[in-house]
């Protein structure tokens, strides 16, 4: 069995390697990845040096007798690995008796494995991707107040295996493509920035050309110029409560911070609470507790095709399967893996949840993670959501995001935002923030767009755990109308 | 203390390697990254994972006729490393050659030498296990200890040769007292004292018996506040994202824009220095450049140098000092003031006083307006007496206004705060702050 071959390194290590642990009772988990990144950009009409890396090792775990040690090498041959295994037996041992105490690991026992290939989607070659760059970069440059112009792509490409207990339990390849724009346009004191997707690359997918395509960066420079031009003389965003529409590119940020992370279940087990933090989500809130009106159905659903955060099988080799977290409002599930899943029953706490134990690379453990969270479509049209609105406001793209430690209090900045008076479009304004909690803001969502305003999005930059790892989540979600939400601009 | 034998080993191979695979014309610089960590997480005083990651890195820059292209690889197998950095080379004059000239690439031509091995120790993992859950008692504590040796090193074609080794123990925790309250502390040393961190385990528990009163809920209004260092501290973290950076400022994208303009500024007792001895960061950089010991950053309230990476200079024309390409402070210094530190809840009278800062972000980064939330042990004070612990607060407010026109006082000493983050690994770095007497802070929510 043979893993890609990519010219640096020989391919990823076979069974023979896999490293035994001479200890009765003991399990063994292997995890091998190897990622290759490359970063194209155009920055200010210059081409940036291309940017690659290849990254590769395998992560050890050892459960014994309750615990589990963990030892992360990047040497794969067979003494490498014996190596790290007999580190983690170490970690293992040193913790029995005052660690979690687990009635076993948290791995399925080995059955066949799962695989996973990604589409075939071509990538166009880096000449032919360097000359998109600079075509969309050469289109920002129209006016002399754009001051900081770029287009960049990064893409990366994964392959995993994970053995348990000396059997291949899953096979995974997938490619990550993240196109961005950003323009900023500075005159008279005033700054404002405009991006494709966002500041910190909202539009993210799995595939290849058709991300590309489906992004809008071809032919994106000239209108986000355009529109960075044309916040730089917009009046500042007005202070007061107003209806909110938010667009995907928002929304995903709202779903992400007030939804997604308050519902780990490491969260709320108290794992984060010296980092990441806690949750306002109690455990008897699951099953019960309402957390959004009616028309917020919200799924864990690893399966979309192309959504950032698509997979087969999670880090400790759980089968991803679609599920319902919120329906009709009411809180269902929780993002917990298999292992925080054991330690609720065993805490008293009957918790389900989904297949989401995931680490940032070879060098991590896996933690509770989003991985695809989506809000599902309702029935409303854009024009419909407008034209219900008397006095509100539109928001696109976030830019700023910021929420409290149990995710409840935030306030969230955009980049570009229209006054809407009557049921109609108003002006352009700049620097739009709104602030809520949580706990109340998603009961005042009033509509859901429907699958016309739709988009699948992601963040390749969801922080968490200790030591601190960066994962790629996916975001779908329709523009969604709320009610009465507190609105303000900048310094006047 | 001598080098780690196998930082060492790899890092003879690459100074090896950058030396002799350049063709004619070629330079090739290569720099090492490296860190052996043990990593304990700590909750509710058990523990919650442990182990061990070993990782090294080599970035490889390649330089041809103008043109560069850059590859970063990990490591692994001893008898590999020549495969793997042909490897990479291979794939680096691939990538060039479909590349133009970059106008702004600049690396240093004259070699520069340096090695400095830090002595230390950490603890293996029984001895981290039994030293840390020892002194937690019944507390319910959380937290992570991170130890052992890293390495940031730099060989060139041309001649450069430098190499840092450190070797420190860390314990980032908290002792949780229900709710959003906690005492949140960081021990570090570079060598392992169980007894050191048992004692400020020990420490932080007594200063949580606070927080089990009742707490208070503020309303949204200006309040007096008192900033614990650590507080302040995130503040600076905030200002350093972009706002000494030369390619922020000249980009229009500086959150200091209009102090650089002169239109703002910040108190005259708020001075800021750049201090790479002061947490033992690295006195190289990347592109073969040294850091100087000491760059001002704002002297009395004004910003007075930015960080400028080599590429920065040559872009904007411009001399350079040394920064990381993102040109960012590594070790920022706060000065300290006149406050006595023992006085300053006395100072503070009757207010907040904030021991954290947390999740801040601009909310109108032209106007260096921020945002971000109280955290941990935040205490309503009354006639400087520790009341009660407050509910988490949102605040809004121009750092221009809270370290300007309402900083009151810095107290005269500065605490060490070492750099927490660990996303890509371990780094140096850190920020060293005074407490700040603030007279009002704006909350909103």
């Amino acid at each position: 069995m043979q893993g890609r071959t990519a010219g640096v390194f020989p391919g990823l290590p076979d069974e023979s390697a896999f490293p035994r642990v001479a200890q009765r009772g003991a399990r063994v988990s292997l995890r091998v990845i190897e990622e290759r990144h490359e970063t194209l950009a155009v920055t200010r009409g210059v081409v940036q040096p291309a940017r690659l890396a290849i990254d590769r090792g395998a992560m050890v775990s050892v459960w014994l007798d309750g615990e589990i040690g963990y030892c992360a090498t990047a040497d794969l041959a067979p003494r490498g690995l014996r190596a790290a295994a007999d580190r983690a037996l170490e970690w293992a041992r040193a913790a029995r008796g005052r660690g979690l105490g687990l009635a076993d690991a948290p791995w399925p026992r080995p059955q066949a494995p799962s695989s996973r290939e990604p589409p075939d989607d071509p990538l166009p070659g880096r000449a032919e991707l360097i000359d998109l760059l600079r075509a969309e970069a050469a289109a920002m440059t129209r006016d002399a107040r754009v001051r900081h112009w770029s287009a960049s792509l990064r893409t990366t490409s994964t392959s995993e295996q994970l053995w348990i207990d000396g059997a291949l339990a899953a096979r995974q390849s997938f490619r990550f493509v993240v196109p961005n724009l950003e323009a900023t346009a500075v005159d008279a004191g005033r700054s404002q920035t405009r991006t494709l997707g966002g500041q910190y690359n909202g539009f993210c997918r799995q595939g290849g050309g058709s991300v590309l395509r489906d992004s809008g960066i071809v032919g994106g420079g000239a209108r986000v110029a355009d529109e960075a031009l044309q916040l730089l003389g917009a009046p500042n965003c007005p202070d007061g409560a107003r209806d909110l529409l938010l667009s995907p590119d928002q929304m995903m940020l709202q779903i992400h911070e007030s939804i997604g992370h308050p519902l780990e279940l490491d969260r709320i087990l108290g794992d984060e609470r010296n980092f990441a933090g806690t949750s306002f989500v109690a455990p008897e809130m699951f099953g019960s507790y309402r957390y959004g009106s009616p028309l917020l159905n919200v799924s864990f659903d690893p399966g979309v095709p192309g959504e950032f955060a698509s997979y087969a099988v999670d880090d400790d080799g759980a089968a991803a399967q679609p599920r319902r977290l919120i329906e009709g409002g009411i809180l269902l599930r929780a993002l917990g893996g298999a292992l925080s899943q054991a330690r609720a029953r065993a805490l008293g706490w009957p918790i389900e949840g989904v297949a989401c134990s995931r680490a940032s690379g070879w060098y991590r453990p896996p933690i509770d993670r989003m991985a695809n969270l989506n809000l599902e479509p309702g029935d409303a049209t854009l024009d419909s959501m407008i034209a219900s609105v008397e006095r509100g406001i539109w928001m696109q793209t976030n830019a700023s995001w910021s929420i409290d430690d149990s995710r409840n209090k935030f306030q969230f900045g955009c980049e570009w935002a229209r006054l809407i008076d009557d049921g109609r479009l108003g002006p352009l304004v700049r620097n739009p923030n709104y602030r809520g909690i949580s706990a109340t803001f998603w009961r005042n969502l009033a509509a859901v767009g429907d699958r016309s305003t739709m988009q699948v999005l992601g963040t390749p930059y969801c922080g968490k755990g200790e030591p601190g790892q960066i994962v790629r989540v996916g975001h779908a979600s329709p523009a969604c109308l709320f009610r009465s939400v507190e609105v303000f601009g900048g310094e006047s | 203390m001598t080098a780690d034998a196998l930082f060492a080993a790899q890092f003879a191979s690459l100074a090896q390697f950058v030396g002799s695979a350049p063709a004619r014309g070629e330079i090739l610089f290569g720099t090492l990254r490296g860190e052996r960590s043990d990593f304990l997480r700590v909750n509710r005083a058990r523990v919650r994972q442990a182990g061990t990651v070993e990782r090294v890195t080599v970035g490889l820059r390649l330089l041809d006729a103008g043109r560069q292209a850059r590859m970063v690889c990990t490591l692994g197998e001893r008898e590999r490393i020549d495969a793997v950095l042909g490897g990479a080379l291979a794939e680096l004059r691939a990538a060039i050659a479909q590349l133009p000239v970059d106008p702004w690439a600049c690396w240093r031509p004259v070699p520069g030498r340096s090695e400095r091995v830090d002595d230390g120790d950490a603890p293996g993992p029984a001895a981290a296990i039994d030293a840390i859950l020892g002194a937690a008692g019944d507390a319910d504590l959380v937290g992570l200890f991170a130890g052992g040796p890293m390495v940031r090193a730099l060989a060139s074609s041309l001649g450069h040769r430098h190499y840092h080794q450190t070797m420190s123990s860390s314990f980032d925790f908290s002792v949780q007292a229900g709710g959003d309250r906690a005492v949140k502390d960081c021990w570090f040393s570079g060598h392992w004292d169980a007894a050191s961190l048992q004692a400020a385990i020990r420490a932080a528990r007594e200063r949580a018996r606070i927080l089990q009163r009742p707490a208070r809920r503020l309303a949204p209004g200006d309040y007096r506040v008192l900033l614990a260092p650590q507080a302040l501290a995130e503040l600076v973290a905030l200002l350093g994202w972009d706002g000494f950076s030369e390619r922020a400022w000249r980009s229009g994208q500086s959150p200091l824009a209009r102090a650089a303009r002169g239109e703002a500024r910040f108190a005259a007792g708020f001075t800021l220095v750049e201090d790479a001895d002061a947490f033992g960061v690295p006195r190289f950089q990347d592109d073969g450049f040294e850091r100087p010991a000491r760059i001002a950053l704002l002297e009395a309230g004004c910003p007075v140098r930015r960080l400028v990476s080599p590429r920065s200079a040559r872009e904007f024309g411009v001399e350079g000092n040394g920064a990381d390409e993102d040109e960012r402070p590594l070790a920022a210094c706060v000065a300290p003031g006149e406050l006595p530190a023992a006085q300053a809840l006395a100072a503070l009278g009757t207010g907040v006083s904030i021991a954290n800062l947390w999740y801040l972000n601009y909310s109108d980064r032209e106007a260096c307006r921020a945002t971000g939330m109280t955290r941990f042990a935040t205490l309503w004070v009354e006639d400087g007496e520790p009341v009660a612990p407050i509910e988490p607060m949102r605040f809004d407010d121009s750092l221009y206004r809270v370290l300007g026109e309402q900083l009151l006082a810095l107290t005269d000493s500065a605490e060490p705060i070492p750099a927490g983050d660990t996303w890509n690994g371990r780094e140096p770095g850190g920020i060293r702050a005074p407490a700040a007497l603030v007279g009002a802070l704006r909350f909103t929510l």
